[in-house]
């Protein structure tokens, strides 16, 4: 953060301060919000192999109702990206 | 040392216009729709009697996936009523995403904001109406926002979750996660393109064989969007019946 | 720098393609990098100020949302309709295909006992005719056999009848053959003339005694 900032005050123009104050952001806005869906997913499908595999009989059950879950867990991660791209081009 | 510059994003996605008004994205939309349209026209035109080949069992197979994996784990017997409008959901979505791996179009018209939040609106719509119809407008709000079994005091912090996430959150997380999975895919295939070329094209002859490294991960990248395009389309289309079977019997 | 070149042929877009001022000369002919030419028009899509990335396009919202209702309309009211009834009829087929094969099935099993059932008659009836047959062709043969005895038999009888007559009539010659003698005898011995009939009776005890021998 330091450095982002030692590098906005370097540029002189404000508008290319705007921007690499933005682009750093956007990074870090991306990688925390990777954080827990990345966590999350991996439960996810952790429990899932472990349920399809102590019943084999409800592997389709069981993987639909995976799909569901990173869908909304991956959600998160995908509105961090979308947060990325607004910060870095908007 | 070598030229690699990644360009303006609306450079990799905002397409010139073939003609006024009508874009690789339009196009990619239509042809979707042409597609489908002539996939169900001629499997029709096969004799259903006999055991179904090639366009036919395409069709039916899609047919089926439909009714089993999606509408029979969701709705059960009674929703397969839904089964057209999920049909041309999952075909429409998917055609529009495959098109991100296929060469000289190289664009999944899911990657543009547009088609995914048109699709959201009108299942946000769809899930909406068949809530009101089957349980009545006031009734389907109280099962929304009131949702039973819970304390009354509560409601004070239910109430507003329940309504953002069902009114405001659902339409636009089915619209972003589309979207954002398939302009990742996207992206990703770029930069990698683009290095590729970049490391193969490089003044400085050591590192051209360097690129057979971004070149391999293209390849396996490819590979990956066929998958995150289907499921993509499958998550949308399970999401939109989900929802569904939520508003027309709110116990399950 | 780059430039994003599309190469337009008869108003569609053949290919779209980056291309760095570096490497020009490697990748690309230069004449392709010029405007006047109409074949090939350098994109004006290069603008780094462009809409928001995420901000839906109108034109593409509405040619998407156009395609989509085309399809569902299309989709709701022609195409699903009539395939689903293709599927419908053919599993119905397929059912009742299996039941008619079912049928078929009991009925060839029902056919086959039947079938064996009259075997079974055939062959009783069969057994019964030939123990009938031979019955009678043993009775038959008893009566023929009792017949052929009998007639033995009495031919037997008879002819020890008439053997018995030549032999009592040989026997009577021979009794009076010898009582003559004997009386023949009985003159020359004693000059007598014995009782013909004592003579007689005792050739005849004579003889019976040694027939009895």
């Amino acid at each position: 953060m330091e450095v982002l900032a030692r590098l906005a005050a370097a540029a002189a123009d404000p508008a290319e301060a705007k921007n690499i104050a933005a682009a750093g952001s956007a990074g870090f806005a991306y990688g925390l919000a990777a954080i827990g869906p990345g966590i999350g997913i991996g439960i996810i499908f952790g429990n899932a192999i472990e349920a399809m595999a102590r019943q084999p009989e409800a592997a389709g059950m069981v993987r639909t109702t995976m799909f569901l879950g990173i869908a909304f867990t991956e959600a998160l991660a995908l509105i961090g990206f979308v947060v990325f791209i607004l910060l870095k081009y908007a | 040392m070598f030229a690699f510059e990644f360009p303006p994003i609306n450079e990799i996605l905002r397409w010139q216009d073939i003609f006024p008004g009508f874009n690789k994205i339009a196009l990619i939309a239509v042809a979707a729709t042409v597609i489908s349209v002539s996939l169900f026209l001629i499997a029709a035109r096969q004799d259903y009697r006999e055991a179904p080949t090639g366009t036919r069992n395409l069709a039916e197979i899609s047919v089926e996936f439909i009714e089993e994996n999606i509408i029979m784990q969701t709705m059960g017997r009674d929703g397969l009523g839904w089964t057209p409008f999920l049909l041309s959901l999952f075909l429409f979505i998917y055609l529009c995403n495959v098109p991100g791996i296929i060469p000289i179009l190289q664009m999944p018209a899911t990657a543009r904001m547009a088609i995914p939040i048109f699709l959201a609106i009108v299942v946000w719509f769809v899930y909406n109406v068949t809530g009101i119809k089957h349980q009545g407008f006031f009734g389907y709000f109280k099962s929304v926002l009131f949702p039973p079994g819970v304390p009354k005091a509560l409601y004070v912090l239910v109430t507003p979750i329940e309504f953002i996430s069902t009114i405001v959150v659902r339409p636009f997380s089915l619209a972003v996660r589309l979207f954002a999975n398939m302009l990742a895919g996207h992206l990703l295939l770029v930069i990698f393109a683009l290095l590729s070329e970049a490391l193969f094209e490089a003044r400085d002859k050591v590192l051209i064989p360097l690129g057979v490294l971004p070149f391999g991960m293209l390849i396996f990248l490819t590979g990956f969007e066929v998958l995150v395009g289907f499921l993509q389309a499958f998550i949308f289309t399970i999401l939109t019946a989900v929802y569904i079977a939520g508003a027309a019997h709110p116990e399950h | 720098m780059q430039h994003a070149v599309a190469t337009l042929s008869g108003g569609n877009l053949v290919s779209l393609r980056w291309v760095s001022s570096e490497t020009t000369d490697t990748t690309m002919p230069t004449e392709m990098m010029t405007t006047d030419t109409p074949m090939v028009a350098s994109a004006a899509v290069a603008e780094t100020t462009g809409p928001n990335p995420i901000s839906p396009e109108m034109k593409e919202l509405q040619w998407g949302a156009g395609s989509f209702i085309v399809l569902f309309i299309l989709m709701r009211l022609v195409l699903f309709p009539r395939l689903k009834k293709g599927m419908d009829a053919r599993y119905a087929g397929i059912r009742s295909d299996h039941e008619d094969a079912d049928a078929a099935k009991s009925g060839a099993r029902a056919d086959v006992v039947a079938y064996e059932t009259a075997l079974n008659d055939v062959r009783a009836q069969a057994a019964t005719r030939i123990d009938a047959a031979r019955q009678t062709l043993d009775t038959e043969r008893q009566s023929q056999l009792a017949q052929v005895n009998s007639r033995i038999a009495a031919r037997r009888a008879e002819a020890d009848d008439r053997a018995s007559a030549v032999k009592s009539a040989g026997r009577g010659q021979i009794s009076d053959a010898v009582a003559a003698i004997a009386t023949r005898a009985g003159e020359i011995a004693s000059g007598r003339t014995p009782d013909a009939a004592v003579v007689k009776q005792a050739v005849v005890s004579a003889m019976e005694s040694a027939g009895a021998r």
